[in-house]
């Protein structure tokens, strides 16, 4: 374990997201853990709400007003970022750090020009010129796909599609050429066609620039395609986790199960035939939540569910958080 | 998709525990501000019982006794006397009635014009919304007061001519608030609806878009009433306003212009009277429209 | 964009002839000019003949067009009081009143701004308290109220400043304060609320993730969307101050055109009366095309349309 240590970039160790509401304290991400190898994709999956995108912003340290975190490591490279100050974080951010977010059409500040938003963060981290930064900029513009780089920088964003401009959050993401890249449903606004494209470029990208990435998303279609690993969340808590193959090949939560028998597969599932739904609705995440937060839906509650659940380990590197010792 | 469940949070407000604090002191503005404008309104209205003296009644032997908190103040005259022996109090309660009637009449003038052109320029659209926006844009571009000074000073100063003078200049913001919040009710579902179940433009007015804005109507209202007496004020300051002897603080302040090396106090004492109307008349505005729609912007 | 100002600029036209004819026919509907320049106690007879040698008895209409046409070539005609040019008259006292609205704009937005964004960033703290009770107090003040006030405090208490007069720089710091303040709660209440609303606004988020300090953050990426608005109530704020600065003119006796407005309708001079009332108009107009090219040319979604 220790000589892997090096090879860990985000090392998530019980982190918690509080929100405070009207109603009391929401327990948006509920003590989770979990670890991003350097050059790894990881995968976040789950339902509207299930507190995959506040880890995102978590990690990141951007959780928004009346948000609070807590962790017992937040570890980055080695170091704990819930123990470092802003000046810190500001450091590490858009430099060793990146992120993109859901929303291309807001995500990029109408008043200045592509150019100048893309050089920023390199001129901040890398002490560069102006000359240089516009350089890297036209370079990684390239990179993404968008022709006429040179041009491009002098546009605004209003002048430019949707999937142009995740191409161009995706480039900013990248300037400094970070060690890990948070992609929070980085293709859901988009258009299905450039959908597929936006993924391809970013995996295609992950894997040319080694970076590590955690991928948010609750399409399980995508996570089948470029995860190396998945942790499948559902109110708040991870509830199973895996290397993707086994985690497909051998869902062992219930839950789990369940999202995947959502998938339509072409050719084995019949036309006008059933597709798996689950049933019920998220529990509220507001005030104390006890036991496993899914027997509410699950067909194979029993009373001890009401008591937390204990998290099982495959020797593969599957866990799973149920009283189910197999799969289901 | 989006976060149904988490998508408070990321709402541009702050946390709803601070939203629902704002909206108390909101509510507490409204409180106060209230509070105080209904103590003037009483003074007024009660001005024949209050005033210890007659407002008009000059002594000259009496001139500018200064307030009781004052070495020389006698309780006879709790804010002293003018500079022509007549007692300040007095004069000063029975100013606030001319404060509020002018706030109040100027509103009804100007808000009845407002109303029906920015009504007429958010139902019909069209060219009459053309019509009315470029009459907003020509009031807009004259300053009130010059206008005011002008015409007042051609008829001749009185408390009426100043009342009709400002009611017909200040109806624009009416009508540009009525014009926008009509547009928006009318392309409303159930107006639609009515004009669907072949109900007549009146009524469709008067029934459906007219109480919809109605608290937006209210809170233009009590801001315009605020700067009708502010302007009363003004005008009367430079002498082309009401005209003596009657108390208006205005013209208080403009009597006792000459006095203030001496007796800052015949100024302080009007404009304070004046500040504190105003700024009731504000609060009670600005927690009117956070009571009406929380999340509005000054 | 070019199209766009040519259609502002039509329509600053427009309400320039519509403002000459309300200032012409207004004052003329509620006055009689002849025995305004008769003067006081003149004979009947006076007043008929000043009446036909001025032109004064043909139809108001032919008036008007004569009138405009003349001021249209620069030919404001003669101060009945002054008895100079009122085209003279008005460029001796323009600059002064330009420089008044200028310095109170400026006094006004520098208070403002740092204050309105203070109370963004700190939202709900005893700042945004303080600021929120500075604007709501300045709000009720009548500005000839503070002006006296002013006047004692800084001339006759401290005797720092001159009472009135307009010969030096410091003759316009009192008018510059009394007149500016007024219009500051509007700025910064706006300032306040656009900064908040940015602030929460994904591109400042996506400026943070970038790992930007926070003044970059505020000052770079919030506060120059948060002032296209503040444009926009620039134009209407420089209105309330155009007609401030009658009164606070008259007050400190500062020779610009407000002081000369209050002048020519004391002595009910008609010719000036116009004039100013047209000249003020039009520079309101003019200022809010000015605003609206400004705030068009501010925001990249119109200007590169």
């Amino acid at each position: 374990m220790s000589s892997l240590q090096n090879d860990v970039i985000l090392a998530v160790d019980g982190l918690s997201v509080d929100i405070a509401t009207q109603r009391g304290t929401l327990h948006a991400v509920r003590d989770i853990s979990f670890e991003v190898k350097r050059g790894e994709t990881l995968c976040l999956v789950g339902e509207s709400g299930c507190g995959k995108s506040m880890t995102s912003l978590a990690i990141m340290d951007l959780l928004p007003k009346g948000a609070t975190r807590r962790a017992r490591r937040l570890a980055f490279a080695g170091e704990d970022l819930s123990r470092a100050g802003a000046r810190r974080i500001n450091a590490l951010r858009g430099d060793r750090m990146a992120m993109i977010f859901q929303e291309p059409m807001t995500a990029l500040n109408p008043a200045y020009t592509i150019g100048n938003q893309l050089v920023e963060a390199y001129r901040l981290h890398r002490k560069a010129s102006e000359a240089e930064a516009r350089e890297r900029a036209v370079h990684l513009l390239g990179k993404v796909g968008i022709a006429s780089a040179g041009e491009r920088l002098g546009q605004y964003p209003h002048q430019l599609s949707g999937g142009l401009r995740q191409r161009v959050m995706i480039a900013m993401a990248l300037m400094c050429g970070p060690d890990l890249l948070i992609a929070d449903e980085p293709t859901t606004a988009l258009d299905v066609t450039i959908q597929a494209q936006i993924l391809r470029l970013l995996a295609d990208l992950q894997r040319e620039l080694g970076i590590a990435m955690v991928l948010i998303t609750h399409d399980l279609g995508v996570v089948a395609r470029i995860a190396d690993r998945v942790a499948v969340m559902y109110a708040g808590q991870i509830v199973e986790e895996g290397p993707t193959a086994a985690l497909f090949g051998n869902p062992r939560h219930p839950y789990t199960r369940g999202l995947i028998d959502c998938i339509p597969v072409p050719g084995r599932t019949q036309p006008g035939g059933k597709l798996g739904v689950i049933p019920g609705v998220v529990p509220s995440l507001v005030g104390d939540v006890r036991g496993c937060s899914f027997r509410d839906r699950c067909a194979f509650a029993r009373e001890a569910c009401a008591a937390a659940p204990p998290v099982h380990r495959a020797p593969d590197g599957q866990s799973w958080r149920c009283i189910l010792e197999n799969a289901a | 998709m989006t976060d149904t469940t988490l998508s408070l949070p990321e709402a541009p407000e702050p946390s709803p525990a601070m939203k629902l604090l704002r909206r108390f002191l909101g509510q507490k503005a409204f409180v106060i501000g209230t509070g105080i404008l209904a103590v003037i309104v009483l003074l007024a209205l009660a001005a024949p019982l209050i005033a210890p003296h007659d407002p008009y009644l000059q002594n000259l032997d009496l001139r500018t006794i200064p307030p009781v908190w004052y070495e020389k103040g006698t309780w006879a005259h709790p804010l002293g006397t003018d500079q022509l022996g007549r007692d300040y109090l007095s004069r000063v309660v029975y100013g606030a009635r001319i404060s509020l009637l002018i706030g109040v009449s100027v509103v009804v003038i100007s808000g009845l014009i407002g109303t029906a052109l920015g009504l007429a320029a958010g139902y019909f659209g069209g060219r009459v919304d053309l019509l009315v926006t470029f009459l907003v844009t020509t009031r807009l571009s004259m300053p009130v007061i010059l206008v005011a000074l002008a015409v007042v000073a051609m008829i001749g100063g009185s408390l009426w001519i100043v009342i009709l003078v400002l009611g017909f200049l200040k109806w624009d913001r009416f009508a540009v608030v009525m014009r926008s919040a009509t547009q928006q009710v009318r392309s409303l579902d159930y107006v639609a609806a009515a004009e669907s179940a072949g109900a007549s433009t009146t009524r469709i007015v008067l029934g459906e878009v007219l109480p919809n804005i109605a608290p937006h109507l209210i809170v233009v209202a009590t801001l315009e009433a605020a700067s009708a007496i502010l302007l009363e004020a003004a005008l009367s300051f430079l002498g082309l306003g009401v005209q003596p002897p009657l108390p208006s603080w205005g013209l208080m302040i403009s009597e006792a212009k000459a006095y203030m090396f001496f007796s800052f106090w015949l100024i302080a004492i009007p404009g304070t009277a004046l500040a504190l109307l105003i700024f009731a008349i504000n609060l009670a505005g600005d927690g009117l429209r956070d009571v009406i729609s929380p999340e509005g912007r000054a | 964009m070019i199209g766009y100002v040519l259609k502002r600029l039509g329509l600053a036209l427009l309400v320039a002839l519509a403002v000459s004819a309300i200032a012409f026919f207004l004052l003329r509907l509620s006055g009689d000019a002849a025995t305004a320049i008769a003067g006081e106690g003149a004979r009947q007879e006076d007043i008929e003949l000043i009446r036909k040698t001025y032109g004064l008895d043909r139809p108001l209409v032919v008036q008007y067009v004569e009138w405009l046409w003349q001021t249209l070539r620069g030919d404001f005609g003669t101060s009945l009081y002054f008895k100079t040019p009122v085209s003279a008259l008005v460029l001796d006292k323009l600059p002064t009143t330009i420089v008044l609205g200028l310095t109170s704009l400026g006094f006004a937005l520098l208070v403002s701004i740092p204050l309105g964004v203070l109370a963004a960033v700190y939202a709900n703290s005893w700042i945004d308290r303080l600021a929120l009770a500075i604007a709501v107090v300045g709000q009720a003040l009548p500005n000839f109220f503070f002006a006296l006030i002013l006047v004692m405090f800084f001339s006759i208490t401290l005797r720092w400043l001159p009472v009135s007069g307009s010969d030096s720089w410091a003759h316009f710091v009192m008018p510059t304060i009394a007149l500016g303040y007024y219009v500051a709660p509007a700025f910064m209440r706006l300032v306040r609320a656009g900064m908040i609303e940015v602030l929460s606004a994904d591109y400042i988020r996506t400026a943070r993730a970038k790992g930007l300090p926070a003044r970059s953050v505020i000052f770079k990426h919030a506060l120059r969307n948060a002032l296209v608005p503040v444009v926009a109530l620039t134009a209407v704020q420089l209105g309330f101050l155009l007609g401030g600065s009658v009164v606070v003119e008259t007050i400190f006796a500062l020779d610009g055109l407000g002081y000369l407005a209050y002048q020519s309708i004391t002595y009910k001079d008609f010719p000036v009366m116009q004039v100013v009332v047209l000249l003020l108009s039009v520079l309101y107009v003019l200022l809010t095309l000015l605003a609206d090219v400004a705030n068009a040319w501010l925001d990249p979604r119109i200007r590169v349309a």
